[in-house]
């Protein structure tokens, strides 16, 4: 699976989804803002018409004053003025209604101020003539009639007013027209953006599954790789397990079958230093026959060099012995404790560790040195072990130590989640650095070797953690002392490492 | 044994492999004062054939007194072999069978014993403890009761 369709697919996802929501935005925005538009121009076109509206009213209640007044002047009586006193103020009022209405607009403003002033004039003639007409004065209100100034001012008036109602109508098809066209784009925008969102959906649909499908890939792929590494696991654990047991088995035959050999040659050798007496005895009475017609010692002395000779070789013969025996039963030993079945208990380390130190208070007394154990915390594990364990390095720390200063051997601990950790540390003669490994190899031994000791304790030691499930570790310079760190499983369990090597016992 | 058996002494079957271990083990049985015959073996076949007879019944030594000294060891088969055919032998069930040798693995003890040993010694590895061992065995041996013949 090549890892680049991922990085290709993932970042774009996110900005699709984000174009998307963009959009959708956009299209919620400019909807929003083309409404508004619309209900603005259908206001516009609504204003438009009562403009008009008004206009013509206006132009009508004027004509129903010129009417009435007519009438009055025509047959000279007063209530035929009852039209022209109503009509007049509301002339006035629809005049008054329109400048209100229309003062966002100036031109408005100005044409309807020219009709004020027009139907001001045509007002003014109108009462005039009504007014002669009161005082008796007929004939020239009725000349004022006919002078056609009313007549041109009702005439201007007219063309004022319907001039501007055709304004209206163009202002009125002009917002009409916007309106139509803002509605459109609406609809447009709407179908737009409705395609867009589509189209973005169907994308993300497409690269999601495309993603998906690309997942599901790497997941088989992984799987099948995991399944593999398990299978390899599997067989190198097998492997190993058997390497192992077979190491264990090599090792007890090997011991097992050595000793047989071994218990011949001190057999033997025992029987040879016997025969050595009865020998010595024989040659000696040989000799101290010949010796009593010789009278000469220098005989003598021959065969006790002979004697000590003999004896030398017998004892380098019984000292390797000695040590081949000791050698054999250390990897018998080893390989009987590889082999030993572990029954883990919860341990109280302090209580183990204190009475481990008692059990060395002797030995510390002699050499001087001060054993302290603090705050350890518990495990759950195998006692048998753990004390073989402790019991060697506190035996080593013990048995090491800088000659003139009094030793000082601490046991201390400390737990994490899942392990517990202790510290033997001690002020003695230290490791070099280069045998830290080498310590831990089964007859191997750093330092002066001044000590007895056939380099097995800490080879146990660590075999033993191991088997635990834990690990060992040393800190150390030559002349300051060493740590030995010993970690511990909290809880040890068949599982942990060599559940396999038991099974092999 | 001489002792008890004056009419019939008891011969030792020694069954080991290694003729050292075989010699120092005779030398020390001597030194305790045992006289019996010991009749050595270093393989199993021929110590079968010879506890069995030619016709591998066991009858040729039906009523002797015998005593059998049994190494695990061998060469040509496991001692374990020898001592289940011999406790299993309607003849030869009742002779003592001493194992002595170097196996001390809890499991083999135990199969041993659930087949019949009368006695399991593990030789000690050093050379004074197994010649003492052998000489207290000697000692064991000259007062320890095989069974009648009738």
């Amino acid at each position: 699976m090549p890892p680049s369709r991922f990085r290709a697919g993932s970042p774009l996802q996110p900005l699709l989804l984000a174009a998307g929501f963009l959009l959708l935005i956009g299209i919620s925005a400019a909807t929003l803002w083309l409404v508004d538009r619309s209900a603005a121009d259908a206001r516009m076109v609504a204003h438009t018409l009562q403009v008009q509206d008004k206009l013509s009213n206006l132009l009508l209640s004027v004509r129903r004053a010129e009417s009435s007044q007519r009438g009055y002047l025509f047959v000279d009586n007063e209530s035929y003025l009852t039209e022209y006193n109503e009509a007049r103020p509301e002339a006035e009022r629809q005049l008054q209604e329109l400048r209100e209405i229309t003062q966002d607009n100036p031109a408005r403003q100005r044409t309807l101020e020219r009709v004020g002033e027009t139907m001001a004039a045509k007002f003014a003639e109108m009462d005039r003539t009504i007014a002669l007409s009161r005082a008796g004065q007929r004939e020239e209100a009725r000349s004022l009639v006919l002078s056609d100034v009313g007549r041109d001012l009702m005439t201007s008036l007219r063309t004022q007013i319907e001039q501007t109602i055709t304004n209206e109508n163009a202002l009125f098809e002009q917002r009409s027209e916007q309106s139509r066209r803002n509605g459109w784009l609406l609809v447009l925008l709407c179908l737009a953006g409705a395609v867009l969102v589509a189209l973005i959906g169907g994308l993300s649909v497409l690269l999601m599954q495309r993603n998906v499908r690309a997942r599901e890939a790497a997941r088989q792929e992984l799987a099948v790789t995991n399944a593999n590494l398990e299978r390899i696991v599997e067989y190198r654990t097998a492997d190993l397990t058997e390497a192992n047991e077979e190491i264990q088995r090599f090792a007890y035959i090997v011991s097992h079958d050595l000793r047989s050999p071994l218990v011949n040659i001190m057999g033997f050798t025992a029987e040879l230093e016997a025969l050595r007496k009865d020998l010595f005895a024989q040659v000696e009475s040989l000799s101290g026959q010949a010796s009593a017609a010789a009278a000469d010692t220098s005989d003598e002395t021959a065969l006790e060099r002979l004697g000590k000779d003999f004896d030398e070789a017998i004892g380098f013969i019984k000292t390797s012995i000695g040590k081949m025996d000791r050698l054999i039963n250390a990897v018998l030993k080893l390989s009987r404790e590889g082999r030993r079945q572990f029954h883990p208990e919860r341990i109280d380390m302090n209580e183990m560790l204190t009475s481990i130190v008692r059990s060395v208070a002797h030995r510390a007394a002699e050499l001087g040195a001060t054993v302290t154990v603090a705050g350890l915390p518990p495990v759950e594990s195998d006692r048998l072990a753990i004390e073989q364990v402790f019991s060697n390095l506190i035996d080593n720390a013990l048995k090491y130590g800088r000659p003139g200063v009094p030793g000082q051997v601490e046991i201390a601990g400390r737990s994490t989640p899942a392990h517990v950790v202790y510290d033997v540390r001690d002020n003695g003669r230290g490791i070099d650095p280069q045998d830290h490994q080498r310590v831990f190899e089964l007859f191997r031994r750093s330092g002066p070797q001044d000590r007895p000791g056939e380099g097995i304790g800490l080879a146990h030691v660590r075999a033993l953690v191991r088997r635990l499930g834990g690990t060992m570790s040393l800190t150390s310079e030559l002349g300051r002392g060493a740590v030995f760190t010993v970690t511990l499983p909290r809880r040890w369990s068949g599982e942990t490492r060599s559940a396999e090597t038991r099974s092999a016992a | 044994m001489n002792n008890h058996f004056a009419e019939q002494p008891v011969d030792i079957v020694m069954i080991e492999d290694d003729e050292g271990h075989a010699r120092l083990i005779e030398k020390n049985i001597r030194r305790a004062g045992v006289n019996n015959r010991i009749i050595p073996f270093t393989n199993g076949t021929e110590a079968v054939d010879f506890l069995f007879g030619p016709d591998s019944t066991g009858m040729v030594n039906k009523g002797r007194p015998l005593l059998i000294l049994l190494d695990l060891n061998l060469p040509d088969m496991t001692g374990v072999d020898i001592l289940g055919r011999v406790k299993r032998n309607e003849h030869l069930k009742r002779i003592p069978v001493v194992v002595l040798t170097t196996t001390d693995d809890a499991v083999e003890i135990q199969r041993c014993y659930d087949l019949g040993c009368n006695v399991y010694i593990t030789k000690p590895v050093d050379y004074e403890n197994f010649a003492n061992a052998i000489r207290q065995l000697g000692l064991f041996f000259s007062v320890i009761q095989v069974p009648s013949p009738n």
